[in-house]
């Protein structure tokens, strides 16, 4: 169990979002929180770096899909970088990279079984 | 569950002899009676125990539902009769173990041959309406389950009397005067409310076996009222009043005490 | 501790205290002839002496403690004018008429007999023992008794001393203690209660949320197993098998984001719609983009909802079972063939259930022969952390089931829980299971090899 850290950084495209821990059922409201926080101009881009994530339930998906909702009522785009292969394969499961822009972790194996 | 274990049971004396059975009262346990054990020792085999609830007895056998009447009490007793495989027993109850073994009697009426009665109470509060005298008033009886209630009196831990050690006497050792009829309070509480809110003294009518009952000249838990009570509602019944005072002649009077029992247990029928 | 006295060292003490008062013989005489030093001298031990309680009397009359004496039987014999004040007596009333005893309330009497007398007599001393004693008013007093026997030159014992101490203040402070530790186990029972009433409302209702019992398929053996993470919330996986009504069934099984009650309230949605949906709907693909539209209506954007779910029917045909399935983002059934193989069927690109508007969801065939068994599963299979750390996959539960197969829907089912239970702790997820099979030709229902 490893606690949920988050930083976000502005840039000139828009806002990077570092997550680094534990996206689960108790921090998830946290990550909401963060998201809510940042205001983006129509046309920028929110970059999720997962690249220090350690684990994600159903409950981070959940904040990620509403993260997505958000973000596009803004006018702006979202894409994950950094993402870990588990993850990946998760996201892949649920249909989710037809709807994200996802940058696995370069040189990982992705493929979900079946 | 393991009766002796659970009860504490002791066993001591002539094996193969008459088997005397030794069941303490309220406020204490078997230790009451090491005063009288060695010389009903000589020529019978003593059994003792405690309640479960009392003494060194297994606290987790504790249910508040079956120790909250007699017959609860009248079930360890027997229980341990079964166990044992004893009949023929004389049973010496003191206090309100008097009336546990008029109950386990007259369940099971093969177990006992005798019984000895110990400043005995079949009830403890007066009956104005038959101008039975128990000695305590229903107020004063109230007020001792109230103050058990509130842990007062020593029997909480927090207040457990420190007992400094012997040396006069080494052959007490340290541990009997450590623990001497320890309780916990709750349970304590519990066995106070059955012996002193039960009544018993229809039930002495069924008895059917030999009965001694010993008193005390002075004594101030069951006045000498109720040992004549008792005397005259047990058929047959033979009374002995002790020169001794208060309320537990096996520590206050020992060698009369078990003189009287030893000569009872020891008659022919 | 104060010194105590009692009739036998009266005169002793008696003629101590005249000693005191008399000036030795020599002294008036210097006093008369002498000068100023010894004059000085004499008046400050006179003012000295003046000011210490040097009357034993006194002492022993005044303590700041009740002292008491009583015979072995118990009958006081003195005591000090501390303790009658305490009580409200006169000495009369008191000497040679009462016993220490008569002086204590009823429980403190049937301590004293069962305890206190008996310990005196062993050990010839008892302190620090509580109780409490009667005024003449009625009133109690609660105070700190020790007791001490008093053995003559034979070592034959005489009498009893007893000091009395005024304990009210703690007796005040103890029965706050006492107070405050009642009321916390009070409010621990309540706690516990409503605890125990919230189990048992919620497993109630848990049980109204899944289905009462299977129902039975001809020629087919269904068997499933529901397990919740934590007794304290409702779970958030589902599964049903029901009749389409012509000869086919339906079945689906699936896990809703989330946990407690806002998930088990979807998990109800879900699988209402879901029946109707099968019911009415050309393939199971159909079925899902109706729940999809049914969620999607139901929670918005600030609050998204979704299953991930997998659902099918079930055709039969000529002893075997045509099987067609739609994965919306669920991990891929599971088949343990009669030939003791296993493997998945494959659904990959499915789309969780109730995110998009026009989500995809893989459909795939298959045919389930005697022997054949299928599985599906929520991932709190393969989500679990195992003793060693990691969580245990998909590879893993392929690896097991090849070790199973052939088996039929129960006997997988419960070598699948006993799979669960050997996680222990590792087990953090709900998780569902729903095993659909067809018997293998010569055995019962079920049968083990």
């Amino acid at each position: 169990m490893t606690d949920l850290h988050l930083t976000t950084q502005r840039t000139p495209a828009g806002s990077v979002l570092a997550v680094a821990g534990d996206l689960d059922h108790d921090s998830a409201g946290r990550f909401r929180g963060a998201v809510a926080l940042i205001a983006l101009q129509p046309g920028q881009l929110l970059t999720v770096d997962f690249g220090g994530l350690t684990f994600c339930d159903s409950s981070g998906i959940t904040a990620l899909i509403a993260a997505r909702n958000q973000v596009h009522e803004q006018g702006a785009d979202i894409v994950l970088t950094e993402v870990p292969a588990v993850t990946v394969r998760i996201l892949r499961l649920l249909g989710l990279d037809q709807i994200f822009r996802i940058q696995p972790v370069p040189g990982a194996d992705t493929d979900p079984v079946g | 569950m393991d009766v002796v274990s659970r009860n504490n049971v002791t066993v001591t004396g002539q094996t193969g002899a008459p088997v005397i059975m030794l069941a303490h009262g309220f406020g204490c346990d078997q230790n009451m009676w090491h005063l009288v054990v060695p010389v009903l020792a000589e020529r019978f085999q003593v059994v003792l125990f405690d309640y479960v609830g009392s003494g060194r007895s297994d606290l987790t056998a504790w249910d508040q539902q079956r120790y909250g009447s007699l017959d609860g009490y009248a079930t360890d007793v027997l229980e341990i009769c079964s166990e044992l495989e004893l009949s023929d027993v004389v049973f010496v109850g003191h206090s309100v173990s008097a009336m546990v073994g008029v109950v386990a009697a007259a369940r099971e009426p093969q177990r006992f041959g005798k019984l000895v009665m110990v400043a005995p109470s079949p009830c403890y509060i007066d009956d104005p309406r038959t101008d039975y005298v128990g000695g305590f008033s229903a107020a004063d009886i109230d007020e001792l389950l109230e103050s058990l209630d509130s842990n007062y009196l020593g029997w909480a831990a927090a207040m457990a009397p420190v007992i400094m050690g012997n040396p006069d006497r080494p052959e007490l050792g340290q541990e009997l005067t450590n623990s001497f009829c320890a309780t916990d309070p709750g349970m304590a509480a519990v066995f106070a409310r059955t012996t002193f809110l039960s009544d018993s003294r229809s039930e002495l009518a069924s008895v059917r076996v030999p009965t001694l009952v010993l008193e005390c000249a002075q004594d101030a838990i069951a006045p000498r009222e109720v040992g004549a009570f008792v005397h005259a509602a047990v058929p047959g019944s033979r009374l002995v009043t002790l020169e001794a005072t208060g309320h537990c002649p096996q520590l206050s009077a020992p060698q009369a005490t078990a003189r009287e029992i030893s000569a009872f247990a020891g008659a022919a029928r | 501790m104060c010194g105590t006295t009692d009739g036998e060292s009266d005169r002793a003490d008696r003629s101590a205290h005249d000693k005191d008062q008399d000036q030795e013989p020599g002294r008036e005489q210097d006093k008369d002839s002498d000068a100023s030093g010894d004059d000085v001298h004499d008046a400050e031990r006179a003012q000295f002496s003046a000011l210490l309680e040097d009357s034993a009397e006194d002492l022993y009359d005044n303590a700041p403690c009740g002292y008491l004496s009583t015979l072995l039987d118990g009958r006081i014999a003195k005591v000090n004018t501390t303790l009658l004040d305490w009580l409200g007596h006169t000495r009369a009333e008191l000497v040679g008429r009462k016993r220490f005893s008569d002086l204590l309330t009823v429980g403190g009497r049937l301590y004293h007999e069962t305890h206190f007398a008996p310990l005196l007599a062993m050990q010839g001393q008892v302190s620090g023992i509580a109780l409490e004693l009667k005024a003449a008013d009625g009133s109690r007093l609660p105070v700190l008794v020790t007791s001490v026997v008093k053995t003559g030159t034979d070592g034959q014992p005489l009498l009893i001393r007893t000091t009395v101490f005024d304990a009210r203040d703690r007796r005040a402070y103890e029965q706050e203690l006492l107070r405050a530790r009642k009321e916390a186990e009070r409010a621990q029972e309540v706690a516990e209660a409503e605890r125990m009433r919230l189990h048992q409302v919620l497993a109630i209702l848990q049980n109204s949320l899944l289905p009462p019992a299977l129902p039975e398929v001809p020629g087919m053996e269904a068997a499933a197993y529901y397990h919740t993470a934590s007794a304290d919330q409702l779970g958030g996986d589902f599964y049903d098998l029901f009749a389409l009504g012509d000869g086919r069934w339906g079945f689906f099984l699936g896990d809703v984001c989330g946990k407690g009650p806002e998930a088990a309230a979807v998990t109800s949605l879900i699988r209402y719609t879901l029946r109707a949906a099968s019911l009415h709907a050309g393939d199971p693909a159909q079925a899902l983009d109706t729940l999809n539209a049914a969620l999607l209506e139901r929670y918005t954007g600030n609050d998204p909802r979704y299953c991930t779910t997998i659902a099918g029917t079930l055709t039969p045909r000529g002893g075997d079972l045509h099987v067609t399935v739609a994965s919306g983002g669920h991990p891929p059934a599971l088949l343990l063939r009669a030939d003791g193989t296993a493997h998945y069927l494959p659904t990959p690109g499915g789309m969780l259930v109730g995110i998009m508007p026009r989500p995809h969801f893989t459909p795939a065939t298959t045919v389930l022969r005697p022997g054949d068994t299928m599985l599906l599963y929520t991932d709190g299979l393969t989500e679990a952390r195992t003793a060693d750390g990691p969580r245990y996959s998909e590879e893993a539960l392929h690896a097991f089931a090849g070790t199973l197969a052939p088996a039929g829907a129960q006997q997988t089912v419960n070598a699948m829980t006993g799979l669960l239970e050997s996680f222990g702790d590792g087990l953090d997820d709900d998780t569902a299971l729903l095993a659909l099979g067809i018997p293998a030709p010569d055995t019962h229902t079920g049968g083990a090899r």
